[in-house]
């Protein structure tokens, strides 16, 4: 066990402040625009904190390790994107000011507004399974950092899994956006301030000299240039930029931080300032991955990087960085930090929750119900499917955790996953905003081509994730394209721009 | 390759200074958001 009592005491402290502090969110519960979008009243920094928590979990920190391990210093090539585009949309609003004027609370609703309630189901489906599969292998993960960084026996992985869940779970399920925006705020504080104390002791431990060297050795001009690395080139770095376009505009939970903010003019901000924050939350545990690179780098090689050996055991290059930290922080630091990660943790998973199963039940299951001649639900009826729900995806969540191991790295069957939806529901959002002729056939064949896109080349033909991932989008892009100049735009398509 | 490993020095340097500033503004300013959202969810009906 490499957990000390005030370890124990620091995370156990984090976890009742945290449960009793999301509790305090039912009370302000009223309507489902309360459960869902905060009542549309986030500020600027509380905006920032919530979406930043949402997007930094400890899955965020694992897969940006293993990326860094595994490519070097040519990692930081999809960080820097994945800031600079966010900045982008920020400044211009691109998207998401159109979005936050609609007044929405799911991305799918935006479908039955500028095509139809049947391209609503359709999207809401396909956003409902990819990201349920995406976010299915946070917990085994997140539980595997928790089990080797403070020392518990990796066979009570699953418990600590559950435990995570059930936690919370309990604040979602009940107080739903105003919960988790509460506890956000401070898993955004605690998060920060243990990836700062981290980044301090890595690069201290490691030295930056003998990084740089490592990754020398072992990558030459591909463990710095991404356009030389044989995994990214300029494929990736265009997929690389499409999907992040995507992500910081149709992405549920990010879109449910613009829906939630005062203003468009708010949420334009909130987007901004977060960019800078995403240059932090990939390059900074990139960096711990390149720590543990040169630290314990020393095993078989294994696609040209050497497998981490710890204490005469090989591990996988995921766990590397983990097994560096329980290594090299002291007594109190260490619970510090794995509060912050269980923080990270904690508000990924809630928001994630709240998401996909808010699309669960505005975008599936009310959309059929109507589409039956059965009569709209109230507020409460609402908030009571939405849990439900919520419970249905924690469920499949622990199962899906417990025997499914992504090949390859992480952070790429992330991105697939993803891609699932995204590249059918980005073109089709920009398209109906911004060109006149898409239409509802148009939308239904981008949706179905960028998913087949993704899942046929990545599940199936075991395509090259950058390959698919191109694949996905320019499929769905032509989709749009000649589905919407064959078909023919309704008179409520034509009048609703 | 210097060339590349400054490029990813610098970018390091923002982004670890940018994120170590946005986290202290948001900490100290973000408490007044949260006292001033309560209080507006407060005033909103929940009947509406």
């Amino acid at each position: 066990m490499n957990f000390a009592p005030v370890d124990w005491a620091i995370v156990v402290g984090y976890l009742v402040a945290t449960v009793a502090i999301g509790l305090i969110g039912k009370r302000y519960v009223g309507t489902v625009s309360h459960y869902l979008v905060a009542g549309r009243e986030l500020g600027l920094y509380v905006g920032i904190a919530t979406l930043a928590a949402t997007e930094i979990g400890t899955i965020t920190f694992m897969y940006n390790g293993e990326f860094g391990y595994r490519y070097g210093f040519a990692a930081f090539a999809p960080a820097l994107i994945s800031g600079l585009v966010m900045i982008f949309v920020g400044r211009t609003g691109f998207v998401i000011r159109r979005f936050r004027d609609l007044e929405l609370m799911t991305v799918p609703e935006y479908f039955e507004v500028r095509y139809s309630r049947g391209l609503r189901i359709v999207t809401g489906v396909l956003v409902a399974v990819g990201g349920i599969l995406n976010m299915g292998v946070f917990l085994r993960i997140e539980g595997q950092f928790l089990t080797i960084v403070s020392g518990i026996d990796s066979r009570h992985l699953v418990g600590v899994m559950t435990v995570i869940l059930l936690l919370e779970l309990v604040y979602t399920v009940l107080g739903g956006m105003v919960s988790v925006v509460i506890t956000d705020f401070l898993q955004y504080v605690l998060l920060s301030v243990a990836t700062i104390l981290v980044s301090i002791y890595a690069v201290t431990f490691a030295g930056w000299d003998n990084m740089v060297s490592k990754v020398t050795t072992v990558m030459g001009d591909g463990g710095f240039s991404p356009i030389a690395n044989p995994k990214f080139g300029i494929t990736f770095l265009v997929w690389q930029t499409l999907l992040w376009l995507s992500l910081h505009t149709c992405w549920q939970t990010t879109a449910m931080r613009v829906f939630s903010a005062k203003s468009a003019e708010t949420s334009k901000r909130v987007m901004t300032w977060t960019g800078f924050i995403f240059l932090g939350r990939g390059m900074l545990p990139m960096l711990w991955g390149i720590a543990a690179l040169t630290l314990y780098g020393t095993g078989a090689l294994q696609g040209g990087v050497p497998q981490p050996v710890v204490d005469g055991q090989t591990l996988a290059p995921i766990d590397a960085m983990p097994a560096m930290l329980a290594d090299i922080l002291g007594p109190g630091v260490r619970g510090v930090v794995v509060a912050g990660m269980l923080a990270a943790t904690m508000s990924v998973n809630s928001s994630y929750l709240l998401g996909w199963s808010a699309v669960i039940s505005q975008d599936v299951v009310m959309p059929v119900r109507q589409a039956l001649g059965k009569g709209a639900l109230g507020s409460r009826a609402q908030i009571f499917v939405n849990r439900i729900a919520n419970l249905f995806v924690s469920l499949f969540l622990l199962f899906w955790g417990l025997y499914y191991k992504p090949p390859g790295a992480v952070y790429l069957y992330l991105n697939i996953t993803g891609t699932i939806f995204l590249a059918g529901a980005f073109v089709c959002v920009v398209g109906g905003l911004y060109w006149r002729r898409s239409n509802v056939l148009g939308g239904y064949v981008a949706m179905l081509s960028g998913a087949a896109g993704a899942i046929v080349p990545f599940f199936f033909l075991r395509w090259d994730e950058n390959v698919t991932g191109f694949a996905a989008f320019g499929l769905a892009l032509c989709g749009l394209v000649v589905g919407s100049l064959l078909g023919r735009q309704s008179s409520a398509e034509r009048g609703e721009r | 390759m210097n060339l590349w490993l400054i490029f990813w020095t610098l970018m390091l340097v923002v982004a670890g200074g940018s994120f170590a500033a946005i986290t202290l503004v948001v900490s100290v300013r973000g408490v007044r958001d949260v006292r001033q959202w309560f209080a507006s969810l407060s005033r909103q009906d929940p009947d509406q």
